[in-house]
């Protein structure tokens, strides 16, 4: 009963996970700026944004619907770190796992876009509105290409589990390399999911002041920053067990530096991307995802029902 | 001073969101606050953020004389900041109204309607006097 308390609220749970996105969001902004040729923000400044924020008044508009409008960021935040425990990290098996986790860890991974569509719609700004609307057009586009790519995966492995996938890649390392449009695919899916920059409309700071956000201050939007900066190394460390398990048959230290590391390196890939393009409109991007990602996640399917036939011979 | 006000004012020195706000400035101050902001000066290292939201922003960056038109705006925006903020006006027609001081259609300074709490002088302020007014206010939070 205690160690599972303190799993879930402490290692690796509430509190590991929290200081670890928090590193995430430094290395994010810390890469996107020497990429674009600045020094970037220091190491703690994602810890000085939370403290600040969450010291701050939090305003409640007069129209709002106060009751969802306090709710929508606490459920955010309960699930994607419930979706975290479910995630093998630097071991085969997660905190907690059981057959057909990975449906699970996907749908709970979804569930902070409703949150921030929720909390925007009755938050009655017509800037929140239509940054939730975007929101969740948005998840219409990048939900389907991201699933592909994860579940072809676990269709080669034959599992529904991340378990079941995690030790099927580490025993056969080589298949690796049939999944590497999946991982892209979904790579890119990811980015659409955290809002980054190409995909970043429903946020668009110029445009809509903040989108869902807007009317958000004070400890509502630090559990959301939190919430979004978990999401990102919820999301990468689902890649990393998916698509990257190296090494599982070191001793712990060494599987704890090179879970680290992958986590850096998606992170990494992220902030490269983001750099790199300029935010897409709207339908754009609906039409970027339906016309190039959906496809590239059929040949994925495609590729590793193959491969599965041929190997089921 | 106890441990948690000391974090809350380090972590408030250490993260100030700005949002700016034109009150009928020649655009020559806001040229100069932008570029205050691009990657030549990188206000990054500092934590400075340039926030779109009133309600998520720290400090309000005024530039120009209040006209009579943008007053109730200017009151409006400051409503809608979430405490603890602060006012920064920047340019000499925000500090006192410059040469507009006294026209039919001016106000007058930025603390004609809303307290201020730095004043930077200048005809534009240039971006590293505005860095030098942000880090003035900042380090009076210590006290």
């Amino acid at each position: 009963m205690i160690k599972a308390l303190f799993s879930i609220l402490v290692f690796p749970g509430l509190i590991f996970v929290g200081v670890l996105s928090f590193f995430a969001e430094f290395a994010d902004r810390k890469l996107h700026a020497r990429l674009q040729n600045r020094i970037g923000p220091p190491w703690f400044q994602p810890f000085a944004d939370f403290i600040k924020l969450v010291a701050k008044e939090e305003i409640i508009p007069k129209e709002a619907n106060s009751t969802i409008f306090q709710i929508a960021p606490v459920f955010a935040l309960a699930s994607v770190i419930t979706a975290f425990l479910y995630i093998p990290l630097w071991d085969t098996r997660a905190l907690f796992s059981f057959d057909g986790d990975v449906i699970v860890v996907l749908y709970l991974l979804t569930l902070p876009t409703m949150a921030i569509f929720i909390g925007g719609w009755y938050s009655t700004s017509l800037f929140a509105r239509i940054g939730s609307v975007r929101a969740i057009t948005q998840l219409f586009a990048y939900e389907i290409p991201l699933f592909m790519g994860i579940l072809s995966a676990a269709l080669l492995a034959d599992t529904w589990s991340l378990y079941g996938i995690t030790v099927f890649y580490n025993n056969h390392p080589l298949f690796w390399l049939s999944n590497i449009i999946g991982f892209f695919v979904s790579l890119i899916a990811l980015m659409g999911k955290l809002e980054k920059v190409p995909f970043d409309a429903p946020e668009a700071e110029t445009e809509i002041v903040a989108g869902s956000f807007t009317e958000y201050s004070g400890r509502f939007l630090a559990l959301f920053r939190l919430t979004l900066d978990i999401e990102m190394v919820a999301g990468a460390s689902l890649l990393a067990a998916v698509f990257l398990p190296v090494g599982l048959n070191l001793p712990l230290f060494a599987r704890f530096t090179i879970y680290l590391a992958e986590v850096l390196f998606i992170v990494g890939l992220i902030a490269l991307l983001r750099t790199i393009f300029a935010r897409l409109r709207i339908d754009q991007m609906i039409r970027f995802c339906w016309k190039y990602m959906v496809p590239l996640g059929f040949i994925q399917l495609l590729i590793n029902l193959v491969l599965k036939g041929i190997l089921s011979r | 001073m106890d441990i948690r006000r000391k974090i809350l004012t380090w972590a408030r020195i250490k993260s100030p969101w700005i949002i700016h706000f034109n009150t009928g400035a020649c655009n020559a101050c806001d040229i100069e606050i932008i570029a205050a902001l691009t990657p030549r000066y990188d206000l990054e290292r500092f934590g400075v953020q340039l926030k779109g939201a009133p309600r998520h922003a720290d400090i309000l960056v005024c530039s120009g004389p209040v006209t009579r038109q943008i007053e109730c705006r200017l009151e409006r925006i400051y409503e809608q900041m979430a405490e603890p903020k602060f006012v920064i006006a920047v340019g000499t027609c925000a500090c006192s109204g410059g040469v507009f001081n006294g026209c039919y259609n001016i106000k007058g300074g930025i603390n004609s309607v809303i307290p201020v709490s730095a004043y930077i002088p200048g005809c534009p302020a240039s971006p590293k006097a505005i860095i030098d007014g942000a880090v003035k206010l900042l380090a009076s939070l210590k006290k």
